[in-house]
């Protein structure tokens, strides 16, 4: 990679001559343009956890927090949400070449012309009130059917997981713009004082457990203290948490505001970016010094909720994630992020997608009732899908990766439970009735927070960026 | 290839101080003309390489087996299979360089993790560089971190020996005015409490030999102070 494209990522904005805080920084950014931001006249909020939009905002706010159930590896629509009777009629069969003529395809391109149908490997329940169709491999899911709102009819650009997760995150394929959960809080701060307003929990099980890189979830050129911070799912949530042996939490705040007050004279003289950016690290590692013990010490959590989730707590599993994402959301976390890495079903989709599917199943349908029990459902967002879906065409037992459909469901605050949202064609491979882009997906999350997506905007290399880029409708029907 | 990094390397483009302006800053804001350098974070093994390096401590052997230093108690036993112990190496392959830190398949060392270190599941060609609060837990209170700050205050006259030694240059007089706070801060603190003293000087395998023990317990604060700089761990 061009070494100077990384500069200028580094570079970030044009910086004032004064380093007066990290709003300072935000500011330099802003000037001239509040009023499209619909910022309140004059200077920007600049206390840390305030986003550059303060209390204001240009919707009514529907939704706190969101919580992205991140499906990672792709998970097979067919086998979940979106049930195709005449694609198990064709099973075996040529694909019918309409379907796939110069059509872009990962590693079935090879065998294009030899194409075969795979059908649903599972049976499909009409679930809940509202009759929608879920997977009988989700038995949890369906009991909440009518909480969710499913959308069959999602569209990616991005045919390989890598790029296919950062199209998720920033809404574009080029690496190195900022995660959606970095443009949230950089938007409208965070509640949670001494936790990261973006914090990132990974699992994995079922299948091929494709590697997610750091890179997903980071600011990319928003100030670096809107970047997620990942926890780990075993164990101590954070290492290194405890002061060091003799070391009382006085002295130990004491040095890092020294070490603070040092790096604010460097500054001074350095003009670099990064230096706020440390301050604000050092300020936010020292309060989860006091704050981490609390998160993870689940010993009040009633046996039942432990129960419901199916888990014990800390030991690494999605459930167990899907509890700490709960017990986050309860601190203030803005965006927490959950990955489950395991849906990569190229081959022995029967089996492994049925063994991937009972490792998130409990838990997801634990969170939401959880969430839903304590108050909690109605301002949050909960987003659960993968980067793209699976082809409707068999890879040997398998299948491979397709972006012209997949499935997603949000619920929570604001959002129609019961729906399902858009249709794919007869054999489910390309999105026919209402077709959602990702970029929809971000304005629609970005409504329900209260923000107008064309006025959250930051500049950059001379261009005012968005997270929905020059693109992004909101999918009506979904919301309440 | 050789000759072409020789080219860059001696090249007065390379050679740019990494001193930013205000008015470099407002004329060529993303450094197109290069008239500047821009501040490097140190990778994860430099960073403690470079630790281990101003405090004395570094053990400058090459190559052999990969060696074993402080880890978090227990977090081998989140690896899936097979069951594996980690035995830190409590000898002087505790002091080697990065690079040698043992790597457990995918499983890398906290505190290299923390600073971006790859897990090495996928090729990476550029390393990230993110700022993190995770980054200034290990700082403060990672052992291997904490001993070298011992070690550093054990081995220096005083804290403008300290402070050059970890960033060849001397302090200004308001640096100094913090660092003396912080001394004379920890002084008391110490002063009144014996058994904090022998906890703190107590971290790490290599016992340290001093008179004054609460006096070098209070200048290891300074210098684990020192060692969490911005400066410390960037390449200007």
């Amino acid at each position: 990679m061009n070494p100077y494209f990384l500069d200028h990522l580094k570079r970030r904005t044009f910086l004032e001559n004064s380093f007066t805080g990290i709003g300072a920084v935000a500011l330099a950014g802003l000037l001239g343009r509040q009023e499209s931001l619909g910022a309140p006249s004059g200077i920007p909020e600049a206390k840390s956890g305030t986003g550059i939009l303060g209390e204001k905002r240009h919707r009514p706010v529907k939704v706190k927090r969101v919580i992205h159930l991140c499906m990672a590896g792709g998970q097979s629509h067919l086998e979940s949400f979106d049930y195709k009777p005449k694609l198990a009629e064709l099973d075996g069969k040529p694909m019918p070449a309409s379907f796939t003529k110069g059509q872009q395809l990962a590693q079935l391109q090879k065998q294009a012309g030899k194409l075969k149908c795979m059908g649903p490997q599972f049976e499909f329940t009409k679930s809940g009130k509202s009759g929608q169709e879920i997977s009988n491999v989700f038995p949890h899911l369906q009991k909440v059917a009518d909480e969710i709102a499913i959308i069959r009819s999602m569209q990616t650009e991005q045919i390989n997981h890598d790029p296919a997760h950062t199209f998720m995150n920033t809404g574009s394929i080029i690496p190195g713009r900022p995660s959606m959960g970095a443009w949230v809080n950089y938007g409208i701060g965070s509640e949670a004082e001494d936790l990261p307003g973006y914090v990132v929990l990974t699992s994995e099980g079922g299948g091929q457990g494709q590697p997610i890189s750091s890179r997903q979830w980071s600011s990319g050129w928003l100030p670096s203290q809107y970047q997620g911070v990942q926890f780990q799912s075993k164990g101590d949530a954070v290492h290194y948490v405890a002061n060091p042996p003799g070391v009382s939490r006085d002295a130990q705040g004491e040095l890092v505001d020294s070490v603070n007050k040092m790096n604010r004279l460097f500054g001074k003289t350095r003009h670099d970016p990064e230096i706020e950016g440390r301050i604000a690290q050092y300020e936010m590692a020292f309060k989860m010094q006091a704050s981490v013990p609390g998160l993870m010490d689940v010993s009040a959590e009633k046996p039942e909720t432990l129960e419901r989730y199916g888990c014990q707590p800390g030991d690494g599993s999605y459930a167990a994630n899907c509890l700490l994402a709960r017990r986050l959301a309860e601190r203030g976390v803005r965006f927490i992020q959950l990955y489950h890495r395991g849906w990569d079903h190229h081959g022995g989709i029967k089996a492994n997608f049925e063994k991937t599917a009972n490792l998130v199943d409990q838990g997801t349908a634990a969170l939401i009732r959880d969430l839903k029990d304590r108050g909690m459902l109605e301002d949050t967002l909960i987003i659960f899908g993968g980067e793209f879906g699976r082809t409707p065409m068999a890879q040997g037992s398998g299948r491979d990766h397709h972006i012209n459909a997949f499935s997603m469901f949000l619920c929570g605050g604001g959002v129609n439970g019961g729906v399902t949202h858009g249709a794919t064609d007869e054999l489910g491979y390309a999105a026919m009735e209402d077709p959602v882009h990702v970029h929809d997906l971000h304005a629609t999350m970005l409504h329900l927070l209260g923000i107008d997506h064309l006025r959250l905007t930051y500049r950059f290399q001379g261009r005012d960026f968005r997270l929905t880029d020059v693109f992004g409708h909101l999918i009506k029907p979904v919301l309440a | 290839m050789k000759q072409l990094v020789r080219t860059i390397v001696l090249s007065d483009s390379y050679a740019q101080s990494s001193q930013n302006s205000p008015e470099l800053e407002e004329r060529d804001p993303y450094n197109r003309l290069l008239a500047r350098q821009r501040g490097i974070r140190l990778p994860a093994e430099l960073i403690r390489d470079n630790a281990l390096t101003v405090s004395g401590l570094l053990n400058p052997e090459i190559g052999g087996r990969s060696v074993k230093p402080y880890q978090p108690a227990g977090y081998y036993q989140h690896l899936n299979f097979p069951r594996r112990k980690y035995a830190e190496d409590l000898n002087e392959n505790q002091y080697r360089r990065g690079l040698y830190t043992h790597w457990q398949r995918t499983f890398l060392h906290p505190s290299m993790k923390a600073f971006d270190a790859p897990a090495r599941e996928e090729c990476t060609m550029v390393r990230e560089s993110s700022s993190t609060p995770l980054q200034a837990l290990v700082l403060l209170n990672d052992p291997s971190f904490v001993e070298a700050a011992k070690a550093l205050a054990a081995e220096s006259e005083d804290i403008l020996d300290m402070f050059e030694r970890a960033l060849t240059r001397r302090p200004t007089a308001a640096e100094v005015a913090v660092l003396e706070e912080l001394l004379a801060s920890e002084e008391s603190r110490f002063a009144a409490d014996a058994e904090a003293v022998g906890q703190l000087l107590g971290v790490g395998m290599k016992g340290v030999s001093a008179d004054q023990r609460s006096q070098l317990a209070a200048k290891t604060s300074v210098a684990r102070g020192i060692l969490n700089l911005q400066e410390t761990i960037t390449r200007y």
